[in-house]
């Protein structure tokens, strides 16, 4: 096993959900309904939880505790895509957002219930009820509000509008795609976002909503190598506030 | 969390049943006596149903607003499994003002209508959440400590005459007790940490004391006014033996942890009973009716939430959609 | 704007002075009444309600907020407007005359004729 090529993967996916999942959790008590608070706070705490599995992972592939690797590196060390460490802004942009990493990441949990890395494998098929909730969530939201009336559908194509080129920054591929496929780890990030765009055309559609034209496309990358806009910055910052105030302690 | 919506103690007695058929309040009070409970639609004094509307909103609100102090720790809980725990239970408190504002829908009162009265401050809510969350120990005070509270309260209202209330709190009951437990863990951790913890989790817990010791309310005056509400099931406890029961419950669990509470004359008496410092209920008031540190914050970050959220709601509001009050 | 304690807060860039119009009526939508089943083989039972615009959002709603702990296979969501319900003033007319034995377990004893029977024989 290319355990390099392993690490990478992992390090990428766990930090995708850890800063989606802290980014959703700001919406915890001030979401648009109170029944729709509760609805996204379960799934920004599975992405928190789902990011702890895959360090742990890591943790026994070797790398330092999940609280410490999770918690404790600058901005600089993440690999999280630049779309998910963008501010929330209005619900729009957060559910758009939602869809189209929520379908990203079932697609990638998905083939890597397949997966040879085996310890992987296992978290992908325990995660798959999650995801599957997540998804139905998005989906209902993006083809209610896509055609509910014309502010909400001006509001959802404008946020789809801005995610889409950081969205296509999430199959950023990595120098080890090689011996991922080759090795049967994972089928590649250019495999996902085929089937990705597959999933999410229809559903698009169906919400009278439009893919930007692909002779706009720009994927945003940058993220998976560590590089990162500014928002980043202050959310890692907070994240490790706390630990800072005392590193010898146990919290 | 939080039901400590204390009841107009200017309503004179006489007052609260006057104009009502006195062969329907004689079968209400009846079936009340017998332990039986009353449920939406069943005939009831004007007076029962507004004092209940006003002490489950209050109660409701309590809980939604009680989601910031300490979802202001959110992104910041030290690890995975704190920061877990602390989303699921500020989660659980928006749930809790979910399933206050649908008991109290069943009296009457619509959603819209609490929330107006809420976002125009013309409704209260507890007072202790007027209050900052200064450090994560502040957050693992209110989560132990106000929740603890909050419980004796809700335990004691749990066995109240309005059904959907009563059914809301056994439910309710049971996701604080995760919350009691989450609490006392943190703050165990702290106590039992390094020094620089303990000197962190001491300095919340002498902030949090006075409003802690404001929490049940000022000492209810005995009147025919309150011995109605008792009778009818409406109030379940007096502040004050509130009080002594959560002074009981949590002052040796605290000196227990070697931590210090900021009142020289706080012990319990050869009668068994707790003295303490009376608390300074002119603070309580001016907090109260809108002068303290946060009252200004919760609502203004409560007004931006639902006009944020409103296109949203706007949006998927059909025409056919018709409001009729929940069953139960 | 308001510097909270709350980087949540701060980040969402809020006027400490913003009056907003009222909720109006309608504005959280209409009920719908949930039905929750714990496992295969048992009934549904009713735990509350959620405000939601349609079925299928009641449904994501009633699931997270009635079936985020514990056991869960199967909810049922049905708009509270078409629930008939009876009155609580005729719970009168679940009263009925103790004489109708007739229809329990309870009002047939075969025994005593099956003894007599025996002794006959
Ligand atoms: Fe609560
Ligand atoms: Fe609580």
């Amino acid at each position: 096993m290319n355990t390099q090529a392993i690490k990478e993967l992992l390090y990428k996916m766990a930090d995708d959900l850890l800063i989606i999942g802290h980014r959703n959790s700001e919406w915890t008590g001030l979401g648009p309904i109170l029944e729709e608070d509760i609805s996204f706070s379960s799934m920004a705490q599975d992405k928190i939880g789902q990011s702890q599995a895959i360090f742990q992972l890591l943790n026994d592939l070797g790398e330092q505790e999940p609280d410490t690797v999770a918690f404790m590196r600058g901005a600089a060390q993440f690999h999280n895509a630049r779309f998910l460490e963008l501010p929330n802004g209005e619900y729009d942009f957060s559910l758009v957002r939602h869809f189209l990493f929520d379908h990203a990441d079932q697609l990638r949990f998905e083939a890597l219930a397949n997966s040879s890395y085996e310890p992987l494998a296992k978290v992908a098929k325990k995660v798959k009820g999650e995801l599957k909730y997540h998804v139905f969530h998005a989906n209902t939201w993006l083809v209610k509000l896509g055609q509910a009336n014309e502010n909400s559908h001006n509001r959802m194509q404008a946020a789809l509008n801005q995610a889409w080129n950081y969205a296509l920054g999430m199959f950023e591929e990595s120098a080890h795609e090689d011996a991922l496929i080759t090795e049967g780890i994972f089928e590649g990030e250019l495999a996902l976002r085929d089937k990705w765009l597959a999933t999410i055309t229809p559903i698009i559609l169906k919400a009278g909503l439009q893919i930007p034209a692909s002779n706009e496309w720009q994927p945003i990358y940058g993220g998976r190598i560590c590089q990162h806009t500014e928002h980043l910055s202050p959310l890692v910052e907070e994240m490790s506030e706390v630990f800072r105030y005392d590193p010898t302690a146990e919290w | 969390m939080y039901g400590n919506a204390y009841i107009d103690p200017n309503d004179k007695a006489a007052q609260m049943i006057a104009g009502e058929d006195p062969q329907k309040l004689a079968e209400f009070e009846a079936r009340i006596a017998k332990g039986e409970k009353i449920e939406p639609k069943d005939w009831m004094p004007k007076e029962y149903r507004k004092q209940l509307v006003r002490m489950i909103e209050q109660h409701a609100h309590s809980e939604i607003i009680g989601a910031l102090p300490e979802g202001t720790w959110i992104t910041r809980a030290p690890g995975f499994k704190r920061k877990l725990a602390l989303m699921a239970k500020v989660q659980d408190e928006v749930g809790h003002a979910q399933l206050l504002y649908s008991a109290a829908e069943t009296l009457g009162k619509s959603r819209e209508a609490m929330i107006n009265d809420l976002i125009t401050g013309k409704s209260k809510y507890s007072n202790v959440f007027n209050y900052p969350a200064f450090t994560w120990a502040d957050a693992c005070i209110i989560a132990w400590l106000i929740d603890a509270g909050a419980i004796i309260n809700q335990v004691a209202n749990a066995k109240g005459s309005y059904g959907p209330y009563c059914r809301a709190l056994d439910r309710i009951c049971t996701e604080e007790s995760f919350h009691l437990k989450y609490g006392h863990d943190n703050v165990v951790t702290l106590a039992t940490g390094t020094p620089k913890q303990r000197e962190m989790v001491q300095a919340a817990l002498t902030r949090w004391w006075p409003p802690i010791m404001h929490f049940f309310g000022p000492s209810d005056k005995i009147s025919n006014h309150t011995e109605i509400l008792m009778r009818w099931k409406v109030k379940m406890a007096s502040n004050d033996d509130m009080r002594q029961q959560f002074l009981n419950m949590y002052v040796p669990k605290i000196w227990d942890l070697g931590l210090t509470l900021p009142d020289p004359n706080l012990k319990k008496n050869a009668e068994g009973k707790w003295e303490y410092t009376e608390p300074d209920w002119d603070e309580f008031k001016r907090v109260v009716n809108g002068d303290g540190p946060c009252n200004a914050e919760r609502l203004a970050v409560r007004r931006n939430a639902e006009e944020r959220g409103r296109w949203v709601r706007e949006a998927l509001n059909t025409t056919e959609s018709k409001y009729i009050v929940p069953l139960a | 704007m308001i510097k909270s304690l709350d980087p949540r807060i701060t980040r969402a860039e809020i006027d400490l002075e913003n009056p907003i119009d009222p909720l109006k009526e309608l504005d959280q939508w209409e009920t719908y009444e949930v039905f929750h089943q714990k496992r295969r083989g048992d009934q549904h039972m009713h735990v509350g309600i959620v405000h939601a615009p349609n079925a299928e959002m009641a449904f994501i709603f009633a699931k997270e907020q009635y079936g985020r702990r514990g056991l869960s296979v199967n909810i049922w969501v049905v708009k509270t407007r078409d629930v008939y319900s009876s009155e609580y003033d005729d719970s009168d007319i679940f009263e009925t005359v103790p004489e109708k034995q007739y229809r329990e377990a309870g009002g047939y004893k075969v025994m005593e004729k099956i003894n007599k029977y025996k002794k006959g024989v």
